[in-house]
């Protein structure tokens, strides 16, 4: 099962646990052979009841609780030796327990990443490697970004730049660090007037550009049938503006956040290829986002699409 | 030990993707970019218009400017002419932006400070509201609390006290007739357009001091801002050599003194009655509930316990006689058949909205943290004042007209809102949910409608050319709010009604003020 590839938990990480946060690439050190192919199925129920006005945090009695709900397929494509191509299209629907206005929901961002293995050194008792990820993320829909707390997502194309830096121990354990640059085009709304720190006349929103950054560790168990991990990840806004006192959110504001989670990965044993994946987490420091608590859930199944001449040199994590 | 590197490969990426990714980002505008333009007429019989609340244009005396052939006038002119030689990338970005029509600048000014101010107060934690206190402008909520009220009422006597300011100045101007520096002096080098117009007094003074005067009454927290803007603007005269220093002095005080007339009205038009306490905004719930059989009430969590302004409607009217004079009829009794047909069609159609339905909502929404109506029919008013290239006088006219009556339309959609009291959707039709948030007062009638109603009117008088832009912007306007789902159909129709009679009073009084 060492080849089976879990995408789940990278991509609960990236998907979005609240509002805000685009679909970003996958983070972790598992890379598909040639002519492997994993398709997964995952749902992301994101919460929150309290949110960061700025860096005031607060309730809002006309939200209450507000819901998230992430349907997301994806796939992940050995195209070559150490390079995948992944893809995945969220669907997102939300709702508040408060207030008297309609959620939002439709298609969000189809995201495509080229996933690639820069540097391998296999040792005796350990890998280590390094891989670096390039993606873009463009809205599907016609979705409305201007309609905080509902709005799905932030409506913007987005190009991501990721360097992963991951240590597979044969005996199981891992650890591994990434850190992402995510370059943000500009959003369009339907008013051509809005007020930041000034008035700006214009339907276009010029977003702030991020990064994100993480680190994990984990062991695979029971001879790679099961995994398990821990992660603490954030994410830091470069430019934007508070939202102010009893304003609503904005596409560009500055968000921020930091969280921890934890999660499993388990390969049923009779059904080859196909994987259970589950993962829980908070978050715990933020400004202009919801303090959401996040369960994502899901399914992978992998098999080959086409074989290839050689076999490459294992790389599993 | 097994290697592979591909490092070198994939750094290389990196460089050229951030080559090719260094996003030009060009800044979006935070103003109307416009080139100064030659004025179409100069109205040289300006002087003679009817102010609206100056009793006559010479109200307000001025000193006689010293003679063109004097010694003092011509050091002045000797002062501008080096002074405009050669400008500073700032002072030539100043005289850019400044113009050769202050008003649309000061326009934008008035905008921003409503966008900035549109917030509601926050609640405690026990659930309370504070509310804004004159006195203490900075302790929060700050004051003021720029709602659509407060803020057609901030435009109108800008634009108002801009206007009556503007025929002041052009009595003088004609009176004294003392030509331009770049007349008296033709070596001067100008940076916006020339024209005829005197100099004495600076048209570009007295608005600039007007509008400072209005302008830190109502923003009083802006004050520092408002004072810098103004200097920059009378500066920016000498830099681009249409006036010399006198010019600015006694623009200046004449700009000042209109103001005060201005303030004196407002600080007793009733304005500071209309945000009542409890008891008083209770006793007006409890009156449309005897009369009517319904009241009003705020869904908010918590809920607000007094609405916005609910003595607005008492607030000094410019044109409309009485509020009586435009009251719509009663509505629907909500339960009622009628009510029925307009709650389905709510219902139907907020669960079958299209992406251009919820386009218009949104583009009109012009809610809290934005300019209001009453703002964004400035917007309009200045394009078509740049499209016709109005002078000072005349565009002052246009604004002064505009807003006077979308203040009146305000004060009578404020007086049938709390008279009526009637329930928003979200509170007559139980679960119904909304696209826009529900404002803090009741719904009939649509201020939206009202506003863009008389708008429409003063605007297609002015510019009969442009007459199908104004009224598909006032249909679209007032349809906005049934797509957003917080107004039934009466609540629109009505207000287009009253709206429109309410624009009939400003443009009657247009007719007869001699600007025709």
């Amino acid at each position: 099962m060492k080849k089976v590839l879990h995408i789940g938990i990278s991509a609960y990480l990236l998907i979005s646990s609240f509002s805000f946060l685009q679909a970003q690439t996958p983070t972790d050190g598992i890379m598909m052979d040639n002519g492997q192919i994993c398709f997964a199925a995952l749902y992301t129920h994101d919460t929150w009841d309290e949110y960061w006005e700025g860096t005031l945090k607060r309730s809002n009695g006309n939200v209450g609780t507000l819901t998230r709900q992430t349907f997301m397929p994806m796939f992940t494509l050995g195209i070559a030796d150490r390079l995948n191509l992944i893809a995945a299209l969220p669907f997102v629907t939300t709702e508040a327990s408060g207030g008297q206005m309609r959620g939002s929901e439709g298609f969000q961002d189809i995201g495509v990443w080229l996933k690639g293995v820069a540097y391998e050194n296999v040792g005796t008792s350990a890998t280590f490697s390094t891989l670096a990820t390039l993606g873009v993320s463009l809205p599907t829909s016609d979705y409305l970004e201007d309609y905080s707390p509902f709005s799905i997502g932030l409506g913007c194309p987005d190009f991501s730049m990721r360097g992963i830096l991951n240590y597979q121990m044969n005996k199981g354990f891992f650890a591994r660090g990434q850190a992402a640059y995510l370059i943000r085009g500009n959003a369009t709304i339907e008013r051509d007037y809005y007020y930041t720190t000034h008035g700006v006349y214009s339907d276009e929103i010029d977003m702030p550009n991020a990064m994100t950054y993480g680190a994990t560790v984990g062991s695979w168990l029971f001879k790679n049938s099961l995994k398990v991990d821990a992660t603490y990840d954030g994410l830091t806004s470069f430019g934007g503006h508070d939202i102010r006192r009893q304003d609503v959110g904005f596409p560009s504001n500055k968000m921020m956040f930091t969280r921890i989670g934890a999660g499993a990965q388990y390969f049923i044993p009779f059904i080859p290829g196909l994987g259970v994946v589950g993962q829980y987490s908070q978050v715990l420091t933020g400004r202009n986002v919801g303090q959401s608590t996040v369960i994502t859930a899901g399914l992978t199944y992998q098999f080959g699409l086409w074989k290839t001449e050689e076999a490459a040199p294992e790389s599993t994590n | 030990m097994k290697k592979y590197i591909a490092l070198p490969y994939y750094a290389v990426l990196l460089v050229i993707i951030a080559i090719g990714f260094q996003s030009c980002d060009e800044d979006l505008p935070t103003h109307i970019a416009y080139t100064p333009y030659e004025f179409a007429s100069l109205d040289e019989d300006g002087g003679t218009w009817t102010p609206n609340l100056l009793t006559s244009p010479s109200q307000i005396g001025i000193p006689a400017p010293t003679d063109a052939s004097s010694a003092e006038f011509q050091a002045e002119l000797a002062a501008v002419k080096t002074a405009s030689a050669t400008l500073t990338s700032e002072q030539q970005a100043a005289v850019d932006y400044w113009g050769g029509n202050g008003l649309i600048r000061w326009n934008e000014i008035a905008r921003e400070m409503s966008a900035k101010y549109n917030l509601a107060p926050s609640p405690t934690a026990e659930g309370t509201y504070p509310a804004p206190n004159p006195a203490e402008p900075g302790t929060y909520p700050l004051f003021p609390f720029a709602h659509p009220p407060y803020s057609s009422r901030a435009f109108a006597y800008l634009a108002a006290a801009q206007y009556d300011a503007m025929i002041a100045t052009w009595n003088y101007k004609y009176q004294y007739n003392r030509p331009a520096p770049f007349n008296a002096d033709g070596t001067i080098v100008t940076h916006l357009p020339q024209n005829d117009l005197p100099g004495y007094p600076s048209d570009g003074a007295v608005i600039a001091a007007v509008s400072k005067d209005l302008l830190s009454a109502l923003f009083p927290l802006e004050a520092a801002f408002i004072a810098e803007k103004a200097e920059e603007h009378k500066n920016s005269l000498i830099w681009a050599g249409i006036n010399v220093a006198s010019d600015i002095t006694a623009g200046d005080s004449l700009g000042r003194a209109v103001g005060k007339v201005f303030r004196m009205r407002a600080a007793n038009d009733g304005m500071k009655n209309a945000q009542t306490p409890k008891p008083v905004s209770d006793s007006i719930r409890n009156d449309a509930q005897a009369r009517l059989g319904w009241h009003w009430e705020n869904q908010e969590t918590p809920p607000r316990p007094v609405g916005i302004t609910p003595k607005f409607s008492a607030v000094k009217l410019w044109f409309v006689p009485n509020v009586l004079a435009v009251r719509p009829p009663v509505p629907p009794t909500p339960g009622s058949a009628e009510f029925q047909t307009a709650a389905d069609e709510l219902n139907n159609t907020l669960d079958n909205l299209t992406n251009d339905q919820r386009r218009i909502a949104n583009f009109w929404s012009d809610g809290l943290g934005s300019y209001t109506p009453a703002g964004h029919w400035n917007r309009f008013a200045v394009e078509a004042i740049i499209k016709h290239r109005l002078n000072p006088l005349r565009a002052a006219r246009a604004l002064a007209y505009l807003n006077m009556a979308m203040q009146d339309a305000g004060i009578a959609c404020w007086d049938a809102k709390y008279y009526y009291h009637y329930p928003r959707p979200i509170q007559a039709m139980p679960g119904f949910k909304t696209i826009l948030g529900t404002p803090n007062f009741p719904s009939y009638t649509s201020g939206h409608s009202m506003f863009s109603a008389a708008a429409d009117e003063v605007l297609s008088h002015i510019f009969p050319d442009d007459a199908a832009l104004f009224e598909g912007y006032s249909e679209e306007a007032a349809m906005s709010r049934l797509f957003g789902g917080i107004h039934y159909r009466f609540d629109i129709e009505a207000g287009h009604d009253a709206g429109t009679l309410v624009g009939g009073y400003a443009v009657s009084r247009m007719i007869t003020d001699g600007g025709e």
